[in-house]
């Protein structure tokens, strides 16, 4: 590009900005908002007013349509990948498939090198999760509106900042850890589980408090149109990603960690409050996280 | 039961129901053909791993067996060689025997072939001698002028003398 393009370009795009921040502000007053800042919040927390009909059936928190809609792009997504590209699968792997062997890899390697001796449920477990938590938090991002039973027209927030997500996960996740040490230990590795009950809850708010908070934050950037500019590229974009890599590493990882700690083997001899000294501080790092 | 931050059960099972339907289905979808793809491509660079040290196993053997077969070529010579000269001395030791056991037969034959020629001219000779003194004394009977007695010796000396130069 020469001088003169670039100089046309630029002025260009220049323009073009001013028009749009001058139109976005001009426009701002008579958009107008129904609902004050510290509403819009507290219904992102309590979704007391916002809810959404679920085929006519019972109105329920915007979370649970997300978590709807994101199973069903990924099953549809899952189903046309099963029929499409692993029947062409090649020994030497193209971009794609090696983009899906790494995806299934990564938790599976999780599962085998966190519980080596009880990984057969855990790995698909870890997989599930993994992949709902990420792609969960990456939903919000498409901005997809949903009208609530009171007329109003919302953005479909990630199905984990809805509490009763969070809490479903964190529950379902502790249960598995329970079910490895039943499954690699009886009835004796019920004590040894119940010690980590807190995980219930630990687990359960950590999800709920990381994603609640990148969409407050997301809620709180929006409302304001001078806040609208440069802003939403790092808290929308990057900080979503961010979340969506962290947490969704963070429930896996935790679950593998226990899983792995919780099902193995146990002799008799009183070695069941004797714990690897290399693998609890490395539970107690990830926890802390 | 009014519980906090609303929390509702009813849609913790309908968080769980929908989890559940995405679970299941990307195991089946997803994670299970992807990992059988991943354990047939293991176990087929496996199967080639195996194949490839066996290969290389049977050559190293193979390898071991002919260089104790070169190192025991020499021995093996040299063992040849001492069965040959063995064999070609005792075949030597048996030719030498037969000859010295013909030889010992030929000779007391030849001999006694020789005695028997000896004897046979011997007495062909005296038979000559005896004739010949025959012949003579009747010439000399039928002939004689002179002294009998004379003339028989002049003639036998006649007679031995041509026979000396017959033989």
């Amino acid at each position: 590009m020469d001088k003169s393009k670039r100089n046309r370009f630029l002025v260009g795009w220049i323009c073009i900005t001013a028009l749009l921040l001058a139109g976005s502000l001009l426009l701002s007053s008579s958009a107008g908002h129904d609902e004050t800042i510290q509403t819009a919040m507290q219904d992102a927390v309590l979704h007391e007013e916002n809810q959404v009909s679920l085929f006519g059936l019972l109105p329920v928190n915007p979370g649970l349509i997300s978590g709807f809609v994101v199973t069903g792009v990924l099953l549809a997504a899952a189903a046309l990948i099963r029929l499409f590209v692993i029947p062409k699968f090649q020994y030497v792997p193209g971009k794609l498939q090696i983009l899906l062997e790494q995806w299934v890899g990564l938790f599976d390697n999780m599962a085998r090198s966190s519980s080596p001796w009880r990984c057969g449920f855990l790995g698909p477990y870890l997989f599930a999760a993994g992949t709902y938590i990420f792609c969960g938090t990456i939903f919000e991002l498409f901005g997809l509106q949903a009208i609530t039973t009171a007329g109003r027209s919302i953005t479909l927030p990630a199905p984990l900042s809805d509490v009763n997500g969070a809490i479903m996960l964190g529950v379902l996740s502790y249960l598995v850890i329970l079910s490895g040490a039943i499954a690699g230990n009886g009835l004796r590795g019920i004590p040894s589980a119940l010690t980590e009950i807190s995980l219930l809850l630990s687990m359960s708010f950590r999800l709920f408090g990381a994603l609640l908070s990148g969409l407050l934050v997301t809620e709180l950037v929006y409302y304001y149109i001078t806040l609208s500019f440069v802003l939403p590229v790092v808290v929308g974009v990057l900080f979503t990603l961010l979340h969506a890599v962290i947490q969704a590493y963070v429930l896996t990882m935790l679950t593998s960690l226990f899983y792995g700690e919780m099902s193995e083997p146990k002799k008799r001899s009183g070695r069941q409050k004797h714990r690897s000294p290399a693998r609890r501080p490395k539970t107690r790092l990830v926890k802390s996280v | 039961m009014n519980i906090p931050l609303n929390i509702d059960w009813q849609q913790i099972l309908l968080h769980l129901f929908n989890f559940s339907i995405l679970a299941g289905g990307l195991y089946l979808l997803l994670y299970r053909p992807v990992k059988d793809f991943m354990r047939k491509r293991e176990e087929y660079y496996q199967s080639m791993d195996e194949q490839a040290r066996q290969d290389r196993a049977s050559a190293q053997a193979l390898q071991q067996e002919y260089q104790a077969r070169l190192a025991g070529v020499g021995a093996e010579i040299a063992q040849r060689r001492a069965d040959a000269q063995k064999e070609l001395d005792q075949y030597r030791a048996q030719q030498m025997d037969a000859a010295q056991q013909e030889a010992g037969e030929i000779v007391p034959q030849a001999r006694a072939n020789a005695r028997r020629e000896r004897e046979k001219l011997l007495s062909s000779a005296s038979q000559e001698l005896a004739d010949l003194a025959v012949t003579a004394t009747e010439k000399v009977v039928l002939t004689s002028q002179g002294d009998p007695y004379e003339a028989f010796l002049n003639l036998a000396e006649k007679g031995v003398s041509s026979h000396d130069n017959a033989q």
